[in-house]
């Protein structure tokens, strides 16, 4: 009889709770989610001219009708932190050569229409944007990929660039000393939609300036230091 | 009479399958992630269409502060063999530094200490003159003094000097050209502009004028992703 009692194991619960360990993962996994950068940032791609001269030959001349200037202005406010930060960007544009007798300059705004920014560069860019489209509708349709999609959009721009006589918006981007840097962006971007081969950033020449001062009335803003 | 049993369920709830789930989330979270890099402002990007992503590797990247300071920060190849990050920005101080006291030779020596604290930084951002003081002090300090540092960036005009950003410029040229990672940097996705969406451009640039100067004509800037309805 005393062997029997001797030979009796106790019988442990085999199971154990999980409630603190669930309580550790939460914790842990709220600290991941809120030191962590899921999104990365985008790029955009831009190419400025180099600073060497170049032979009077080697210059592309360019149809003054097909020229469009942008001048971005902004008016710089101070945010309640006493930083400068500019606000309000108005763009002014106008065609082929600076007019210097009717000083002809008006304000854009972003937007589709006819006479905003994107209505007026695809209107000028209307042959390369019909082969883009036609691209893309062949994407979609899943009759070409990716890589071939890009190709064919680059071939038909850079036919475009090198084709004098086509039909082809130049863009300068002309921004003051008050231009927000979004702005600018953003006008990059117009270009990117609209398909612009050929688009440059640019400092304000001598005739810009006196069409800016001719319709705000006062100089053009520099970077004050 | 029969009488109503009411049977006992157990207050006890099963968690083993709930730790599951929180140990698979909490793996996923943990390879996923890259931490947010400490900067010394915080800038928020403007939006754009564009949807390339910034390279993770073999990049300079320009930070500009809305006051216009700006900072650097050096990523070396993923590849560690080829330019880690440590050695890349090690040999980018030499050389940096180099130039900077042909021209000042009063300016100290930094020490090895100082010159491994160096390679261990994201984000660098002094006047050269303070640089060695700068590195001889605690993180926190450094974060602080960093607020009121930033590279001179001032398009020198007078003697064609170079400035100090860029003899920067010049030395990671340098250092990624004798690795042979020269295309790396010059094709465009090797310097990346970050810069608040409110600065007003003309503090882009300056960074722009000085990256034209030392011929790194192609870049990018850093935007975020914007939606563009179709």
């Amino acid at each position: 009889m005393a062997k029997k009692d001797k030979s009796r194991q106790k019988k442990f619960d085999t199971r154990i709770d999980f409630t603190p360990m669930v309580d550790m993962n939460m914790l842990l996994i709220t600290f991941f989610m809120l030191c962590t950068t899921m999104l990365k940032s985008q790029t955009l791609d831009l190419i400025l001219p180099t600073n060497d001269d170049v032979n009077k030959e080697d210059e592309t001349m360019i149809k003054q009708s097909d020229a469009i200037t942008f001048i971005i202005d902004g008016q710089v406010a101070k945010d309640n932190l006493g930083n400068e930060e500019s606000k309000d960007g108005i763009i002014y544009y106008y065609t082929a050569q600076p007019d210097l007798e009717n000083y002809t300059l008006d304000e854009i705004k972003f937007g589709d229409s006819k006479e905003a920014i994107r209505g007026m560069l695809q209107d000028r860019n209307k042959e390369l944007l019909k082969q883009v489209n036609q691209f893309k509708k062949e994407w979609k349709e899943g009759r070409i990929n990716d890589s071939i999609y890009n190709e064919k959009v680059k071939a038909a721009r850079k036919a475009q660039a090198d084709d004098i006589n086509a039909h082809r918006p130049i863009v300068s981007i002309k921004p003051t000393a008050n231009a927000s840097y979004a702005d600018v962006v953003r006008l990059l971007d117009e270009m990117q939609i609209s398909q612009i081969a050929t688009f440059q950033i640019e400092t304000l020449s001598k005739e810009d300036s006196t069409l800016y001062e001719h319709k705000v009335g006062y100089p053009v803003p520099s970077a004050s230091k | 009479m029969g009488k109503v049993k009411i049977k006992k369920h157990s207050t006890h709830i099963d968690m083993t399958a709930m730790s599951d789930v929180t140990v698979l989330l909490l793996t996923f979270f943990m390879l996923t992630s890259t931490f947010l890099q400490k900067e010394p402002v915080q800038v928020i990007t403007p939006p754009s269409v564009s949807t390339e992503v910034v390279p993770s590797e073999k990049l300079v990247q320009v930070l500009v502060g809305p006051d216009g300071k700006v900072y650097m920060n050096l990523t070396g190849a993923r590849d560690s063999s080829v330019l880690s990050s440590e050695n890349f920005r090690l040999e980018v101080l030499h050389r940096a530094y180099n130039l900077y006291r042909e021209k000042n030779p009063s300016a100290p020596k930094l020490t090895v200490a100082e010159e491994t604290e160096f390679t261990k930084l994201n984000t660098f951002g002094v006047p050269m003159k303070d640089l060695a003081h700068w590195l001889d002090q605690p993180m926190e300090k450094r974060d602080e003094e960093l607020k009121t540092g930033g590279i001179p960036i001032a398009m020198s005009i007078k003697d064609g000097q170079p400035n100090e950003f860029q003899i920067w410029l010049r030395a990671i040229k340098e250092v990624m050209q004798e690795r042979g990672l020269g295309k790396d940097l010059t094709n465009g996705r090797g310097v990346a502009i970050k810069a608040g969406q409110y600065s007003p451009y003309h503090l882009v640039q300056v960074v722009m004028d000085n990256l034209q100067t030392e011929k790194l004509n192609k870049f990018t800037l850093m935007t975020s992703l914007k939606s563009e309805e179709e």
